[in-house]
């Protein structure tokens, strides 16, 4: 009797797992699905949002159960995507039994992120990266790289806080583009502009738009308006944060001469 | 010129890649497929196609050479999609619009702005026709790998 409620609860853990480390929806489903068939559950119905998973097995049987789960958006994590892919391949190849799944999905929890020394060297080799593609110089990859390098350091400082998404993305963009007048106020000859493209790139909603748009596509219009508007939000929040700064530059510029 | 966009989209693409926490053994490729999307829109841009034109048909390549890989290396196509996106989306519209319309030259923030807006439709675009192509199509011609 509490096989189906230990089949349901493993499809659904791993479903929660993969669509909080940032899958679309229609992966998610198709997982979850592909799962209660492997263990020859045949009556069910699942339906999964951007925040949210709803599902229920075995319905008009005695053994009906039925879960929902709440899962918040949050940062994308492709390791863990991956990992959790090739289970649910080994499960519906018949080549993972219950307890060894639930085993193996510990194992794609608990994988470690990239050391943090690599993730802040990344931030700022993107960052600068950026800045050169976009049409900088050499010196405004550098400036870029250094507060790129920066900005990867404020997030980890300030990932314990618990502040709304949006006015990270705003206090963030704003710091990035105060960092970057201290080169031109110093007199350093750079583009600004560049600096600043290059340094917002790890801000810029890429992954929230494209999972929006992917969401459309496979007919999950919900889910794909909350990524969007998650999307749009962000975009407007980073060019709030530039705004800002330049405005109170301008204005003691302003003062001053 | 043109290798020098190259290796550098492709090595910005990979930290980004990194960030997002991709598996080791495709950091390599996730920076490879930004980096083709990124050569696609520098050479079609710079031949004046139009900045619409240039990122649809950059996405498009992308897309496939995510979807493409996916069959292959048998991981979901997302892990080169997301990473390889990156180089195309318009952060630096993003930045030209906010500064526009600070400084009060509303003519240059609403053309910029119809840019931003122009590049995300243009990405809307390319990956959807890309996931147009059935899945059956790919997984015959790469069946062999």
């Amino acid at each position: 009797m509490a096989y189906t409620k230990e089949i349901l609860t493993l499809a659904v853990e791993i479903g929660d797992e993969m669509l909080r480390n940032g899958a679309e929806i229609y992966r998610v489903e198709d997982t979850v699905i592909h799962i209660l068939k492997a263990y020859e559950i045949e009556e069910f119905d699942v339906y999964v949002l951007s925040n949210g998973i709803f599902a229920s097995a075995n319905e008009n049987k005695e053994d009906a159960c039925s879960m929902i789960r709440h899962i918040p958006l949050g940062a994308v994590n492709l390791d863990k995507i991956s990992a959790l892919n090739q289970l649910t391949r080994d499960i519906c190849e018949q080549q993972c039994a219950l307890t060894d799944a639930w085993t193996r999905l510990d194992e794609c929890r608990s994988l470690p992120q990239p050391a943090k020394w690599l993730r802040v060297l990344c931030c700022g080799i993107g960052s600068g990266g950026f800045a050169y593609l976009f049409g900088g110089g050499v010196v405004d990859l550098f400036f870029a790289f250094l507060i790129g390098m920066l900005l990867q350091l404020l997030m980890f400082a300030q990932s314990q806080q618990k502040m709304a998404r949006f006015a990270k993305s705003l206090f963030y963009s704003m710091f990035v583009t105060a960092l970057s007048l201290i080169p031109l106020m110093a007199g350093v000859p750079v583009m600004q502009d560049k600096i600043v493209i290059g340094a917002i790139m790890p801000l810029v909603p890429g992954i929230a738009f494209t999972t929006s748009i992917r969401d459309f596509y496979n007919g999950d219009y919900l889910s794909g308006t909350i990524h969007l508007i998650d999307a749009l939000m962000t975009a407007l929040c980073i060019a709030a944060g530039v705004g800002i700064v330049i405005l109170i530059y301008q204005a003691l510029k302003g003062g001053i001469l | 010129m043109i290798v020098i966009q190259f290796v550098i989209s492709m090595i910005a693409t990979m930290a980004f890649a990194i960030l997002f926490c991709a598996p080791r053994n495709e950091w390599l490729l996730c920076g490879l497929s930004g980096a083709i999307g990124w050569i696609v829109y520098y050479v079609m841009f710079h031949h004046n196609l139009g900045l619409v034109l240039s990122t649809t048909v950059a996405t498009f390549m992308l897309t496939i050479f995510s979807r493409t890989l996916a069959v292959i290396r048998k991981q979901p196509a997302t892990v080169y999609l997301l990473s390889g996106i990156f180089p195309l989306v318009p952060g630096a519209g993003i930045y030209y619009t906010a500064y526009y319309l600070i400084t009060g030259e509303s003519a240059l923030c609403y053309s910029k702005g119809m840019e931003t807006c122009e590049i995300a439709v243009s990405i809307v675009f390319g990956i959807l026709f890309a996931f147009a192509i059935p899945q059956s199509w790919l997984n015959k011609l790469y069946g062999k790998f």
